[in-house]
């Protein structure tokens, strides 16, 4: 075990402190913490202290409360993407891959959507809808699918060339079973690692769309938006913005660290193309 | 395709110092430039068909009014002589000032006075109470024009020297023809400056240039009254929106003057020794809880009465002023501390401690049934901000159910005029805040209105506010308009036309080299000079 | 070459087509109403609608598309809703910041990124490769805007060296101009300079191992120009690659920092645009921007095909 941690670092190390994240956010309840709306304007910004770990912010909210059930928010929204953009990205691609007809077209319209830089065009979609967690989702996945169907698409097409899979189809193997049997089990690798980096990708990007105040109401505390009001304060009452900055910063960082230690393990020569 | 200008001084300083300028000389600075961050945006400059509070401010600048109001907001002649009123109060007759140019050189006639206060009539609440009484306005000769009215009219000063938005501006006739629902596109006045449209960078900065033509009146200033004497050559109006980084730049003397510091950075600018932080506005803000009574819940009295009992304004006033007592007051009435009309008549429901239990017995008696409540909330102004989430704290308290609908300024100014059902694109609540200046008479308070389906957003409904009204416009009195006030802000109470969440008061900073800084309801740039 | 340039150029035209209709209808079912910002804070709902129909938004949606369609080629990128100044002229006021900014945000990131990515591929597995990767894998987690605020805090407030915001022209001097941008991009290039040291270090590693490199160290020749002549050469391409990828990356973090350091870039100018739906200015800053990427990717291709032949094909 240790062995394999040593040889490994990137998916131990990553790996630890993202459970361990996910633990906190998933047991807020239960860490000593308040009711994250409950405000006090009588109490605001207030240094930390015994009583308020992180301090409070401006409508005296308790900052350490907000940070953890913040991480419910940031962590589901990088898992959600990444989860989405894999599984539509894997479907785009695929489908790209082997039809034809499908390719120029479907290529061409990610094409269109990657000319729009990723951050205009999430900003762009939350300013059609109101601010909300799922449209975050909803619009940071849109933004980042053609990267991911163009990788599975790539893939598809050199697997398509390899001598076994032309075989396969000249034996007359359906193509279902030859996408499930053939195709997908050498995906799963490029994608997981993509997937990671899009998750920690995906992090960031809500904290710069809250930051923007184009993200989550401010109902629903999530690290973007928390920086997001304390961002006028930074100067005075730095700790507002220093808390969630600095667990957005650990859990992307642990998220970064898994993607580079899944890569390693996986394929070393995805290196070069990603 | 940048946009700088480059003026003989310009080029002197980039042939001197090209590689060698300190970043101090990096901007066009020296004492006769005055650099401003303005409250918000300056997104046009139509003060007459856009009535933001900040193109008002940059209005004063190129354009001028008849008359102006002093600090006893009493209108003095500015771009007249004088006038004649006769003793009926229905006709009115007025004379312009020699002399008065317009900064393309043509000069202030009769026939821009006449299609500029058309124009504005339309526009402003006063102007069209003066419209519908009017039989005839029209020209003596170049300089003399008269009102003729079916109805007496005593404010007639008062209307054509506010500085309320939208003021009375004269500006050339061809652009005073623009239709007044649309915005001007040339910005030529009368005025101490003149705008730089060629070095408008919208968004970020706004260039005002002295116009070497004006010629200012004898009387000492007093905010729009009096001689304005304008001690720049140049005010840059320079657009921070992020506040850390405007009191980073007021800090480092990158900027003069901050227009409005947020609360908490306050203290920090306070303690700089080359920073002056006053109050300017004594006459403050009325903070502002708007809901919609065409609709379920509020549409029954009894539902906006448990509101009035519930809501704390220490609570709001807290949250918007950053902590800070000495902004804020309790205040029950509509009108503005400290000034004539000012009364608590009627307001005992919002004082005193809070009764949440029998506020929701109220509400149940109102019918209420746990529907959903929508709270719009412009979360990209930090007063409203913050009277959204106490309001949505409170609304909890009392076991309603909300909605709370976090979205930006332009859209909640959008929804707001939407009459439709909440469920279907409609709303229950909002937020805003009034300039102390527009709520300290019934004239220019159009938020006070309780004409039903006429009325401001919201649509309150009190024949006893509008009757109250209109014994004001008729007060022949200060005793008479005293009692008028009195009986509005009773009618206001009973049937809860809104909820005013507080009285507070804003803080501007400046450098300390900066004098002549005046108190007023908008910065006077006139008589400001840096030393 | 050409061939192979042309044959690229062509197959923009498509995307860009794409692009268009994706933007121009991404605003058109897009809710909020300029018209009431228009007219202001006391007005009432017929002044709103009256505004609404003289701004044109109620006509149908095709007829509005090839109407714009049509002056975007003649160079007309319509005029703004509430600046009443053309799209064009307040892109142009504002080129020069953020065209600044991203360029010497790319020149300072290649600059340190690839020496920093070499010498952790020539020592890899050692300390130094540790810590370099480390500082790669911090430029990608720590948000933009949070560095921004530090090294303002530090450099600006407490040191007093560097202004705090805003932006000088490069006409008014070269210290002047730089003095307001070397905080921005130092916090612009930190997520810059991690993508393309990585990169970097992948590539020479992966060059690095190959025969010919080993024969040539077993002939004798030193490592130093080994690297410089020939492995970095083969590794450039995918370097070159990322770095027109990472384009993306930099007009969304200017966007960021702009707002940070308050400076009058096109990533404010559309941020505002957007807020405030501001049709006109985000249609035209959007398609600016994806034109200059596509822009910036083609000549990529073209530089990767002339770097390594077998492209061409």
């Amino acid at each position: 075990m240790i062995r394999w941690a040593r040889r490994n670092p990137g998916i131990a190390v990553g790996g630890l402190l993202l459970a361990l994240i996910l633990l906190a956010a998933i047991l807020a309840p239960v860490l000593f913490t308040v009711d994250p709306t409950a405000l006090a304007p009588a109490r605001r910004t207030r240094p930390p202290s015994a009583q308020h770990w992180f301090g409070t912010d401006m409508l005296g909210r308790d900052i350490y409360s907000r940070v953890v059930f913040g991480g419910r928010v940031s962590l589901v929204v990088g898992f959600a993407v990444a989860a989405l953009t894999s599984i539509v990205g894997l479907v785009i691609g695929v489908l790209a891959g082997f039809v034809r007809l499908l390719d120029n077209v479907v290529m061409r319209a990610m094409d269109g959507l990657m000319a729009v830089p990723p951050i205009l065009l999430a900003v762009a979609l939350m300013a059609l809808t109101r601010g909300s967690v799922q449209n975050v989702i909803i619009a940071i996945t849109i933004a980042e699918i053609p990267r991911v169907s163009r990788l599975v698409r790539g893939v598809v097409l050199s697997l398509r060339e390899l001598p076994y899979v032309e075989a396969a189809i000249a034996a007359g193997t359906r193509t279902p079973r030859l996408i499930w049997r053939h195709i997908l089990p050498n995906t799963l690798a490029p994608l997981t690692v993509q997937a990671s980096y899009i998750c920690a990708s995906a992090m960031i990007t809500e904290a710069i769309l809250s930051f923007i105040g184009a993200g989550t109401p401010p109902i629903v505390p999530s690290w973007g938006n928390i920086m997001a009001e304390g961002r006028a304060l930074w100067q005075v009452k730095p700790f507002i913005v220093f808390f969630p900055a600095a667990a957005l910063s650990v859990t992307v960082l642990a998220v970064n660290l898994l993607g580079d230690g899944l890569r390693d393990a996986l394929d070393p020569r995805l290196a070069r193309r990603l | 395709m940048t946009n700088v200008n480059l003026g003989r001084r310009d080029v002197l300083k980039l042939a001197a110092g090209a590689a060698l300028a300190a970043p101090a000389i990096a901007r066009a600075d020296g004492p006769r430039v005055l650099r401003f961050v303005p409250q918000a945006n300056l997104s046009s400059l139509d003060a007459v068909a856009g009535t933001q509070y900040v193109v008002r401010n940059a209005a004063t600048m190129v354009w001028e009014t008849l008359y102006g109001v002093d600090s006893t907001f009493t209108a003095q002649p500015q771009m007249c002589e004088g006038h004649e009123v006769s003793a009926d109060f229905k006709t009115w007759t007025f004379k312009l000032r020699p002399g008065l140019t317009f900064h393309d050189g043509s000069a202030v006639t009769t026939r821009d006075v006449l299609a500029s206060l058309q124009r504005w009539m339309v526009r402003d609440t006063m102007g069209q109470v003066i419209h519908g009484r009017l039989d005839a306005l029209e020209a003596i000769d170049d300089r003399s024009f008269r009102f003729r009215l079916n109805k007496p009219f005593t404010k007639m000063l008062f209307a054509l020297g506010k500085s309320n938005a939208p003021m009375a501006l004269i500006m050339p006739e061809r652009i005073a023809k623009t239709d007044p629902f649309q915005l001007i596109k040339e910005y030529v006045g009368s005025g101490p400056m003149r705008f730089r449209a060629d070095e408008w960078v919208p968004g970020s900065r706004a260039v005002f240039e002295q116009f070497a033509g004006y010629k200012p009146r004898e009387e000492k200033a007093d905010w729009l009254a009096g001689g304005r004497h304008m001690l720049f050559d140049r005010i840059e109006w320079q657009i921070l929106p992020d506040p850390a980084t405007a009191g980073a730049a007021l800090q480092s003397g990158e900027v003069d003057w901050w227009e409005l510091p947020i609360p908490d950075l306050v203290p920090l600018l306070k303690r700089n020794k080359d920073i002056v932080v006053d109050i300017l506005d004594p006459l403050g803000n009325l903070g502002s809880l708007r809901m919609n009574h065409l609709y379920p819940p509020f549409n029954d009295p009894r539902a906006r009465h448990a509101l009035l009992m519930a809501v704390s304004q220490t609570d709001y006033m807290e949250a918007v002023c950053g902590g800070d007592d000495s902004l804020w007051q309790e205040t029950a009435s509509f009108f503005t501390p400290g000034t004539a009309l000012f009364t608590e008549d009627g307001g005992g429901q919002l004082k005193g401690p809070r009764n949440y239990d029998a506020a929701k017995k109220l509400l149940a008696e109102s019918g209420y049934n746990g529907e959903k409540v929508i709270l719009m909330v412009a979360t990209d102004i930090s007063i409203t901000k913050a009277e959204g989430d106490v309001t949505a704290d409170v609304l909890g308290k009392i076991g309603m159910n909300v909605d709370y609908q976090a979205l930006d300024w332009g859209t909640v100014g959008a929804r707001r005029s939407k009459k439709d059902p909440p469920g279907k694109g409609g709303w229950n609540i909002f937020h805003t805040w009034h300039a102390g200046a527009d709520c300290i008479n019934p004239a220019a308070y159009t938020a006070l209105d309780a004409g039903g389906a006429k009325a401001w957003f919201g649509w309150p409904n009190s024949p006893a506010v509008e009757e109250g009204i209109v014994a004001w416009y008729d007060a022949a009195d200060a005793a008479a308009e005293k009692a008028a006030a009195a009986a509005i802000n009773r009618a206001a109470f009973e049937d809860v036309v809104y909820i005013p969440t507080g009285f507070f008061r804003q803080y501007q900073a400046w450098r300390g080299n900066l004098t002549g800084v005046v108190k007023s309801p908008f910065p006077v740039f006139w008589g400001v000079q840096k030393t | 070459m050409w061939r192979y340039a042309g044959r690229r150029a062509l197959s923009t035209i498509p995307v860009m087509a794409i692009v268009a209709l994706f933007v121009f209808s991404l605003l058109y079912i897009a809710p909020g109403d300029p018209a009431a910002i228009i007219a202001g804070d006391q007005a009432s709902a017929e002044d709103i609608a009256r505004i609404h129909a003289s701004l044109g938004l109620d006509r149908p949606f095709l007829v509005r598309f090839a109407e714009w369609l049509w002056d975007v080629a003649r160079g007309d990128l319509g005029t703004s809703i509430f600046a009443n100044l053309t799209v064009t002229h307040m892109i142009g006021q504002r080129v020069e910041p953020t065209l600044s900014l991203m360029a010497l945000t790319l020149v300072f990131s290649i600059v340190v990124a690839v020496p920093l990515g070499v010498l952790a591929a020539a020592k890899a597995g050692s300390w130094i490769d540790r810590l370099v990767m480390l500082f790669a894998v911090l430029g990608f987690s720590v948000p933009v805007f949070v560095v921004g605020y530090v090294l303002a805090y530090v450099f600006a407030l407490q040191l007093d060296w560097l202004p705090v915001q805003g932006y000088t022209p490069l006409s008014r001097g070269v210290w002047p101009w730089l003095s307001n941008l070397i905080l921005p991009v130092l916090a612009l290039g930190a997520i810059y300079i991690a993508l393309i040291a990585r990169i970097t270090r992948a590539s020479m590693l992966e060059v690095l191992g190959q025969d010919y490199i080993r024969t040539a160290r077993a002939k004798g020749l030193g490592l130093a120009p080994i690297l410089f002549l020939h492995a970095l050469k083969n590794a450039s391409v995918p370097i070159v690659t990322v770095i027109g990828l990472g384009v993306a990356l930099l007009i969304g973090g200017a966007v960021v920092t702009e707002s940070v350091f308050a400076i009058p870039g096109i990533g404010r100018l559309v941020v505002d645009a957007i807020l405030r739906r501001d049709y006109p200015v985000i249609q035209g800053v959007t398609l600016m921007f994806s034109f200059l990427y596509v822009l910036v990717n083609l000549v990529v291709d073209v530089l990767y095909s002339l770097l390594d032949p077998r492209i061409r094909q």
